[in-house]
């Protein structure tokens, strides 16, 4: 394996910051963040499971879309689309994973989102393998791993000396140029798989409970608060909306906006005329669960969950997405 | 964690009995979450009752979920009858509720709980805890429970002093910085049981006061908006700031607007069943500010 020691990793991440907009993790006020950073002095190399996935770099949870200024009769339009070579660094396996469970939808479809593929051809990923399991995750159970190196671009996996640098795809040959590395006998060391994997079921044993007293008991409880899909690393849904920015001396000028959405919410389901096919708390997290392991893997492919355990630790109410799982496809 | 075995005991037979008599239809309470600590739970059979447990860990304010009952489950039926598991600071909003007419008295039981302070998971007790001596709820029809006696606890308000000892431009970089934490994902307000609107103000589809985006002066409205529709309501319960997934201090901001309130009119929220002096008086000389 090739290894990189921490003060060459610093040094090459220094020159990068100067190349590309660098995102990394952060310390931010007693918080693990995916954050933006300018210098290797604010990047953190030995990390838990960000609170945060990584999503709002590629699918941000607020994007002007659009902007329009109208003068009288003259109205302009400017499509506003990401210019700027962007680099992940750090990247738990998981949230790399769940941008390709993203791309399913906005890239493999047609016609593409053009935002999403742009920032994504632009964006390369390096990862940082997880050392362990952390609390409530469950990426082994649904196709990923602490060391998965499939979605990214390169995997870095902390060793002794250093970090084993694993370069997956040319995209991250590239980025690698002008870091140091030595080359050593040896593999990184393996980790302890999740004691207790997660059953998943079908998609028809999914469609099969749509009618079942869980989404009653567990639903109950529930907020109807956006916790569990803004932290999820594959809940892509959003609305759109134009905003006034500015209206001077007959000059208006608006954007259009679109900004993540979440289908636990009330009105999300709610139509024109005010009907609602999803009144209810569990009409909305039955949707929410059935998306995941039904619908999205149907329509799409992939499944619409890596296993982060975010959603897990973060519910204020304890709705436990492995305990639904596990009443799906043992009952 | 400690679970309280025979207060638990009492509690599910209270609980059975309701359930068993028809008095209620269902009973909300609290079970162990498999994960370790307590959810809360809806008990609709003697079987469900058997669920129930009390402990120092029943942190959630479950009178937020009484908003659920307040409109019958098909048209024509009358709106559900049920009982709720309240401690002292829980209480409070019972009379906050009732106040602002959103729920009936007597659909309601109170099921008061004699309170020992809570904790957190790490065994510590709860901000709130460690200013509150209340031991007995103010409203309830039935208690379990012996209060038990406690010294006096006294708020010096010294969380409040650090931050107003800071210059106002510092206090503003302050709040900015937690604000810009935030994720908008309303926790806060789905929690809160004074949040009940059904079209939020900042949740409009015509974004009259702020727009959807998720950005730091949407946050930073959305904040103290939501601070001064509590201000004098506000039972400090805390529940948001427990559920914010950022670890926001929220529960700063609203100690300082009930701070003001009290100094202001001498009202408490919930200390009895009175409106928030801010909903409705001005007084003959206008605003006492």
């Amino acid at each position: 394996m090739r290894i990189a020691t921490l003060s060459h990793l610093k040094s090459w991440l220094d020159r990068l910051a100067q190349q590309a907009d660098l995102v990394a993790p952060r310390d931010v006020d007693g918080h693990v963040l995916y954050r933006p950073v300018s210098s290797a002095a604010e990047v953190l190399f030995e990390y838990e499971r960000p609170e945060l996935s990584a999503k709002d770099y590629l699918f941000p949870a607020t994007e002007v879309l659009l902007r329009v200024e109208q003068e009288g009769k003259e109205v302009s339009i400017e499509e506003v689309l990401p210019q700027r070579p962007q680099v992940i660094f750090g990247l738990r396996p998981c949230d790399a994973h769940g941008l390709a469970a993203i791309d399913a939808l906005f890239l493999n479809q047609q016609p593409q989102d053009r935002y999403y593929q742009q920032r994504r051809e632009r964006t390369t990923l390096v990862g940082m393998a997880c050392p362990k399991m952390w609390d409530g995750c469950f990426c082994v159970s649904v196709g990923g791993g602490p060391t998965d190196r499939s979605h990214l671009d390169v995997l870095l996996t902390p060793v002794e000396g250093g970090f084993a640098v694993d370069t997956v795809t040319p995209k991250g040959a590239g980025v690698l140029a002008g870091l140091e590395m030595t080359s050593v006998e040896g593999r990184p060391p393996a980790v302890e798989e999740y004691a207790r994997p997660v059953p998943v079921a079908s998609p028809d044993q999914w469609r099969a409970r749509f009618k079942h007293d869980l989404w009653m008991r567990h639903g109950e409880r529930c907020l109807s608060c956006r916790i569990c899909t803004y932290v999820c690393p594959t809940c892509r849904c959003f609305d759109v909306t134009d905003r006034v920015v500015d209206v001077q001396a007959g000059r208006t000028r608006i954007e259009r906006i679109r900004a993540w959405d979440a289908c636990t919410s009330t009105n999300y389901r709610r139509a024109a005329g005010g009907h609602n096919s999803r009144p209810t708390k569990p009409d909305r997290i039955r949707n929410r669960f059935l998306c995941k392991f039904c619908y999205y893997p149907q329509d799409f492919g992939p499944l619409g969950c890596v296993g982060c355990g975010r959603c897990v630790v973060s519910c204020p109410v304890d709705i436990d997405i492995t305990e639904i799982m596990r009443e799906v496809a043992e009952r | 964690m400690p679970i309280d075995r025979s207060l638990t005991k009492e509690l599910g037979e209270l609980a059975r009995g309701l359930l068993e008599s028809g008095q209620v239809e269902c009973v909300i309470g609290y079970e162990a979450a498999p994960r370790g600590g307590v959810r809360p739970l809806f008990a609709y059979s003697p079987a469900d009752a058997g669920r129930l447990i009390w402990s120092t860990r029943c942190v959630h304010n479950l009178t937020t979920y009484l908003h659920d009952k307040k409109k019958p489950r098909r048209r024509g039926e009358e709106p559900p009858r049920v009982a709720v598991v309240v401690k002292p600071c829980d209480s409070r909003t019972i009379n906050v509720l009732l106040a602002e007419g959103q729920i009936e008295r007597q659909r309601i039981t109170v099921i008061g709980m004699a309170c020992p302070g809570m904790e957190d998971e790490t065994g510590q007790p709860l901000a709130r805890c460690t200013t509150c001596s209340d031991r007995l709820p103010l409203v309830y029809d039935l208690l379990l429970g012996q209060p038990p006696q406690v010294t006096p606890a006294t708020d010096d308000y010294a969380d409040l002093a650090q931050i107003e000892a800071l210059p106002p431009a510092e206090r503003l970089a302050f709040w900015l910085r937690q604000f810009d934490r935030c994720i908008r994902c309303y926790a806060c307000r789905q929690v809160c049981p004074g949040c009940y609107c059904t079209t939020c103000m900042f949740e409009r589809d015509d974004g009259l006061w702020v727009d959807m985006g998720i950005e730091l002066p949407q946050k930073y409205l959305f904040h103290l908006g939501r601070a001064f529709h509590l201000a004098g309501r506000c039972v400090a319960c805390d529940e948001c700031e427990r559920v914010c997934p950022m670890g926001l201090p929220l529960r700063l901001l609203n100690r300082q607007l009930a701070r003001e309130v009290e100094r202001l009119y001498g009202h408490r929220a919930g200390q009895e069943e009175a409106l928030s002096p801010l909903l409705f008086e001005l007084g003959e000389e206008g605003s006492p500010i």
